[in-house]
């Protein structure tokens, strides 16, 4: 399997799904080699083998392909991260590509060499960054490529999607003997955008790993109301602060919202380049003492962040899952939910709204904040919903491994 | 004969902590204590020590003749205080030599005359009396926090007891004339106006080591044949007192451009003078400031500060706390919150990151102007929420409709 996200190196929900579909699929007795590309010290599961594309000791399962790739960068994006990693780099010979499609190319010269070496029967890959590494793997040892899509450049970018990458994306489905999406609403872009046949792509929808909430942890908010047993509501945007995930929807309903419920605090977690334009916005709208930036959480802050939570908002104005929305429920805090995300395909007990309904939202949010009876129910439900099956680890990963057979059946190789 | 007064500004502030969303309600220090210490240290090693030994040593050598005024921020003189008690003896053996005139500031070096008449004077008059108690001084000349002015403001210096005011001898209050004189101000026809001939002070203070500059390398010789050849009554120099040693590294030949300048000066037949006895001259004309006007950047005027609207934002929160916190009778939690009406936390919000924007970045703590909003909000969250009294019923406003409400409350009965 090639990935390119994997903890501690992770910037958004993809290497929380890596690690789910990768757990899930050890416990239905699939062996995995995950193939990273960045200096991986060691497997953080102890039957997961983890390589990347630097093998300097026989024992150590792994090899390194150090490498300044994130997902989500566009191709401007990149030149920053590269000169950030060359300054932070130690590793004596660690080269660079001059941009991120070299560096892309560089992977898929270094993914055959693996191919040759690591014993497999299917090749998963990731989303377009490791699907030439795919590809070039599959030319090596012929085993059937499976092309794992979780979001298109179409749903990072929008109007502004790289050409490249869409026909990188394109190439790599088209070329690939499976296709699995996240979600009906990602399987159609596939279909629609990319002229994928339907009847190749399965939808496979995530599911939460129960290690990774702490659905009990107490409620321990930083924010102190006065008088006794009052509160501060708060109201949480958790995600890359980006196009994508539509934060300013968040700040314009956060000023209609704070006009309605005087106390309420605003929670802004996660980076992105839209950050400094949402803070003059606050400063603009009035609101600047009720919103707070909580930049870059993880691990338990994030549960923290979902426990303190009134409720989660998700404004995404792409959203092909969103994993935030099963997570958000688990710990107990109702969440509304983008309408057209896949997570909203699956998922009852949460109110839906279209990212530029900030009306509806607004609506949602002070019926919420101010019926504690609304927020019990819907949270309780929620909750009952999300721990059941469907959303296990295993689930999605008995069903990955469905199609990995199916393709093996239907594969010449 | 053409006088020449020296200024220069002593000031470090207390930084604050990266204080997080995390860090609320928990009682975790505002400032950073142990940096603020160690770049105090620093300040103190490269420049406060040898420029105090330099100028005293030029003052006695002249026998008095060589003589300049300072002024020290009272956030300067705390950590002196604290962490370098015999750095502050350093500066008070400097001014027992007779050769230097102390300047009235606000205490806190804030930008109180902006936004509170209230705080101000209390600023204002808390740095007389530990001028007194530090040095033995009663300061007669007034410098607002980077030199800010305006006509509206000079009555209140004028009530405070001072007669004259450093003044920026900026272009668009100029026109025509000359720094090179002292003048009144319109709005308080008693009170002084001493004008920075910003040219002569910034070949010193910003261009000195700069090898781009065509004066470069600036000497003592070719510096006083420039100063002689600008005439007029009295040319004023104003300058922040790091420039030399901390802005300007020793090696760049500062201290001995330092030790040759006022020889070369009195060679030419230029005299030194102290700004109160310049304030004591009659004036050439009145000049008007028809808006706040100060020495930063290119614009010299408030942008630096307040140029922006997270800086209003944030300027606003810690004004809107003033009753609150001062009904809180803390002295404590008084001084924490006089800390933060400090001007360069405002200054690290600065978003001119061009042109001007070069020398915000050398100054701030920061990686972004971002992080400083961030920072700074959510400090102010805490401090509001730790206030004893609501801020609503200590605003003034509120008071007023209480004592109407009590009003009415008698004259129903």
């Amino acid at each position: 399997m090639f990935g390119w996200e994997f903890p501690p190196f992770q910037a958004g929900g993809l290497a929380t799904a890596t690690v789910g579909l990768v757990k899930g699929l050890l416990r239905n007795r699939v062996g995995v080699t995950l193939v990273v590309p960045f200096p991986a010290e060691q497997s953080p599961l102890p039957e997961l083998r983890l390589v990347s594309a630097d093998g300097a000791a026989e024992e150590l399962v792994m090899h390194r392909v150090p490498s300044p790739m994130t997902p989500y960068g566009g191709a401007a994006e990149y030149q920053e991260i590269f000169s950030t990693l060359r300054r932070a780099s130690r590793a004596p010979g660690a080269v660079y590509g001059a941009d991120l499609f070299e560096e892309v190319a560089r992977y898929a010269a270094l993914a055959g060499g693996i191919a040759a070496r690591e014993a497999h029967d299917v090749i998963d890959t990731h989303d377009w960054i490791t699907f030439a590494a795919g590809l070039a793997a599959r030319a090596v040892s012929g085993k059937p490529l499976i092309a794992h899509i979780h979001a298109t450049e179409h749903d990072r970018a929008g109007t502004g999607a790289n050409p490249e990458i869409c026909r990188r994306e394109h190439a790599g489905m088209q070329a690939a003997d499976r296709v699995v999406a996240n979600s009906h609403a990602l399987k159609r872009t596939c279909v629609e955008r990319y002229g994928i046949p339907a009847g190749k792509i399965d939808v496979v929808h995530w599911g939460i790993d129960p290690d990774a909430v702490a659905p009990d942890l107490p409620a321990d908010s930083p924010f102190r109301a006065r008088g006794a047993g009052a509160r501060v509501p708060v109201v949480l945007f958790l995600g890359r602060v980006t196009w994508q995930k539509g934060p300013d929807y968040f700040i314009e309903m956060a000023a209609r919202v704070a006009a309605h419920v005087p106390g309420a605090k605003f929670v802004v977690a996660g980076q992105g380049d839209m950050l400094p334009r949402l803070m003059h916005r606050t400063a603009e709208l009035g609101i600047a003492d009720r919103v707070h930036f909580a930049g870059a959480v993880a691990g338990r802050q994030v549960q923290r962040l979902y426990r303190l939570a009134d409720v989660c908002v998700m404004p995404s104005v792409s959203e092909p899952f969103g994993l935030v929305g099963l997570e958000s429920l688990r710990h107990g805090t109702p969440c509304i939910l983008p309408r057209a995300a896949g997570v909203s395909e699956v998922i009852a007990n949460a109110f839906k709204v279209d990212f530029w309904d900030v009306d509806a939202m607004t609506n949602q949010i002070v019926a919420l904040l101010r019926h504690p009876a609304l927020r019990a129910e819907l949270a309780d439900n929620a909750r009952r919903e999300v721990e059941g099956p469907r959303f296990s680890l295993e689930e999605p990963a008995r069903l990955t491994a469905a199609a990995y057979t199916r393709t093996l059946q239907g594969s010449p190789a | 004969m053409t006088a020449i007064c020296l200024y220069a500004q002593v000031h470090q502030p207390f930084r604050l902590r990266p204080y997080g969303l995390f860090d609320i309600g928990t009682g975790a220090e505002y400032f950073d204590t142990e940096q603020n210490r160690a770049l105090l240290r620093r300040v103190a090693e490269k420049c406060y020590l040898p420029a105090n030994r330099l100028l005293a040593d030029l003052i006695r050598r002249s026998q008095g003749e060589f003589r300049l005024a300072l002024s020290l921020s009272g956030t300067l003189l705390d950590q002196l205080a604290a962490w370098a008690p015999e750095v502050l003896q350093s500066f008070q053996e400097l001014v027992a030599t007779g050769g230097v005139e102390l300047l009235g500031e606000t205490y806190h070096h804030s930008l109180a005359s902006l936004a509170s008449e209230a705080e101000f004077v209390a600023q204002v008059e808390r740095h007389r009396a530990a001028i007194g108690r530090h040095f033995g001084q009663r300061p007669v000349v007034f410098r607002n926090t980077e030199l800010i002015y305006w006509d509206g403001l000079a009555p209140l210096i004028a009530r405070l007891g001072f007669r004259g005011v450093m003044v920026e001898g900026a272009d668009h209050v100029l026109g025509w004339r000359s720094a090179n004189h002292v003048y009144a101000a319109t709005t308080a026809p008693g009170l002084r106006l001493l004008p920075r001939h910003y040219r002569l002070s910034d070949d010193i203070g910003f261009r000195f080591s700069n090898r781009a500059w065509d004066g470069w390398p600036l000497t003592a010789e070719k510096h006083a044949d420039w100063i002689a050849a600008s005439g007029g009554d009295s040319v004023h120099l104003y300058v922040d007192y790091e420039t030399f040693g901390e802005h300007q590294w020793a090696d760049t030949g500062i201290f001995a451009f330092l030790a040759q300048w006022p020889w070369e000066c009195l060679r030419r037949g230029l005299t030194f003078a102290h700004p109160g006895t310049l304030a004591a001259r009659a004036p050439v004309a009145p000049l008007a400031f028809t808006r706040p006007t100060s020495w930063a950047d290119m614009e010299r005027d408030t942008t630096a500060w307040l140029g922006n609207r997270l800086q209003e934002a944030a300027q606003q929160r810690i004004y809107g706390m003033r009753e609150a916190v001062l009904a809180a009778r803390d002295p404590a939690l008084q001084e924490r919150w006089r800390r933060l009406t400090t001007s360069d936390h405002l200054y690290y919000m600065c978003t001119k990151w061009f042109a001007d924007g070069d020398v915000h970045k050398y100054f701030s703590p920061y990686e972004s102007p971002y992080d400083a909003f961030v920072a700074c909000m959510n400090v102010l969250q805490d401090l509001e929420q730790s206030l004893p009294v609501p801020m609503v019923e200590a605003a003034p406003p509120a008071l007023a409709s209480r004592r109407m409400l009590a009003a009415r409350r008698a004259a129903m009965v």
